[in-house]
């Protein structure tokens, strides 16, 4: 298992399908995750600075996430606005745009961080491999990464994605296709058990 | 405790809905209530405690004040008005705060997208300017919006639509729709928003028609689906607290309207299900 600071899969390269946009969160910041049309990926704040709806009720257009609610239109990578219908011959004041998050596809996963004061850290360099199923566990970051370690469980890259007070994502890379029954068992073993663990009888 | 939603009058229940000599369980600004109708059709409500709470049947709706009313009853001119066909819309719980809902109801700029191919439509959706004013007594009075819809009499025919909202309570809305060449009153809606507690809201709507070219269930049926187009897009608002402080949401031209309500609950000093500072974000 690779701990890595900072810097958090927070999503698979093939949960970003054309037009869809992906909801998670990290450290519990609601995120909306997209590809545009021309292969960038977004990791956004999950809210329009307009009046607040998920960005992950929306839809990506093209280059562009449009919201649900009034159909504002907000490019990729700046996340500024480019076009708000309800003055569709003015151009949108340059302060509205959306909260963007830096973002770093490697290894088939999508990183990023939103915690400040990790600027010095770095997205682990992975082997290629085949990505592996994303595994939520009802359980701290801290105890699942030191769960893992203990697990020594082999074939794979692991990394938790800690999503919110007391909630984790496992992510891993395998080595091969092959591997990958074994280990998703075995990490399903390792969810139940920490989450028997914690259970309140 | 919010003083003044505490001591206004809210919707928490509608009588047709409440069968003679059942109890139903509802809350109002985090307190829980059940409301109970007697075989003689006389409707009482009680807080948990068994504590009574100041109650009133008017309009087809069961009516309650928490502490002691300011004001009466919000007045329902329409209601005296010959031949108007009066429907009571249904109750829709809301996983968001009461302002939210109201807002909604009073915002133009979702029509073409939200309500699409009924209240609005691409690429007729540019919000043309229009008035917003104070009322005498406080509140916030729309006039002169202007727009296209293209099934909003059930017929599939467009139409220009003229709107008027008021906001005359902190969290009840009116509007009125006519059609725009001839002046013909389409339909007078109110919105009553039930604060569940902060966070969650029952929509309850009165729906006024003239004549009877539509049945009860038509007008309902309508209104049903119209609000169940804003159900998800109000349950997915972060914060659920209707912000009310500067620069916390970024409004547009077309929000004047948001603006003056939100503005309006501020000068009231409402607390209530709202958030006036965002975090880092100075008030």
């Amino acid at each position: 298992m690779i701990a890595s600071i900072g810097w958090h899969p927070v999503a698979a390269s093939s949960d970003l399908p054309t037009g869809h946009v992906y909801q998670t969160q990290l450290e519990g910041q609601a995120l909306a995750v997209w590809r545009s049309a021309e292969g960038e990926v977004n990791v956004w704040e999950d809210r329009c600075p307009h009046r607040g709806v998920r960005f992950s009720i929306g839809v990506a257009v093209g280059n562009e996430l449009q919201c649900q609610y009034h159909a504002w239109r907000f490019a990729s990578g700046s996340g500024a606005c480019t076009h708000i219908p309800a003055h569709p011959t003015q151009k949108p004041a340059a302060v509205i745009r959306a909260t963007i998050f830096p973002v770093i596809e490697r290894g088939g996963l999508v990183w990023t961080r939103v915690a400040e004061d990790h600027s010095e850290g770095t997205v682990p360099l992975v082997r290629d491999g085949v990505v592996m199923r994303a595994l939520p566990v009802n359980r701290p970051a801290a105890t699942v990464e030191a769960a893992l370690l203990a697990a020594e469980l082999t074939g794979a890259t692991f990394f938790v994605q800690p999503l919110a007070e007391g909630q984790s994502v496992i992510r891993g890379i395998a080595r091969d296709e092959a591997s990958l029954r074994t280990l998703d068992s075995a990490l399903e073993r390792l969810r139940r058990q920490l989450e028997a663990d914690h259970a309140v009888i | 405790m919010d003083p003044i939603l505490w001591n206004d009058w809210h919707v928490v229940g509608d009588t047709a809905a409440l069968l003679h000599g059942e109890t139903f369980a509802t809350a109002l600004l985090g307190v829980a209530l059940q409301i109970a109708r007697a075989e003689d059709g006389s409707v009482g409500i009680v807080q948990s405690d068994g504590v009574p709470v100041l109650c009133d049947v008017r309009y087809g709706f069961i009516w309650a004040c928490l502490g002691t009313p300011m004001q009466p009853i919000i007045d329902v001119p329409e209601l005296a008005v010959e031949d108007m066909t009066a429907v009571i819309g249904g109750a829709v719980s809301v996983h968001a705060s009461a302002g939210r809902a109201i807002e909604n109801f009073l915002d133009l700029g979702h029509l073409g997208y939200v309500h699409a191919g009924y209240l609005g439509a691409e690429p007729e959706t540019a919000v043309a300017s229009y008035n917003v004013e104070t009322l005498p007594g406080g509140g916030v009075l729309v006039t002169g919006c202007e727009v296209f819809q293209p099934n909003a009499l059930m017929d599939n025919q467009g139409v220009m639509i003229g709107y008027s909202y008021k906001v005359e309570r902190p969290l009840t809305a009116w509007f009125q729709k006519i059609l725009l060449d001839s002046g013909t009153l389409v339909t007078t809606a109110y919105l009553f928003a039930q604060p569940v507690d902060e966070d969650h809201c029952v929509a309850h709507t009165l729906l006024l028609v003239p004549g009877s070219a539509y049945s009860a269930a038509d007008i309902r049926g309508y209104q049903q689906l119209i609000f169940l187009q804003d159900k998800p897009i109000l349950e997915n608002q972060n914060p659920k607290r209707l912000p009310i402080g500067p620069r916390m949401e970024i409004p547009i031209l077309a929000d004047k309207t948001s603006i003056a309500y939100r503005r309006w609950l501020a000068q009231l000093g409402v607390t209530y299900g709202v958030v006036r500072e965002a975090a880092g974000v100075p008030a």
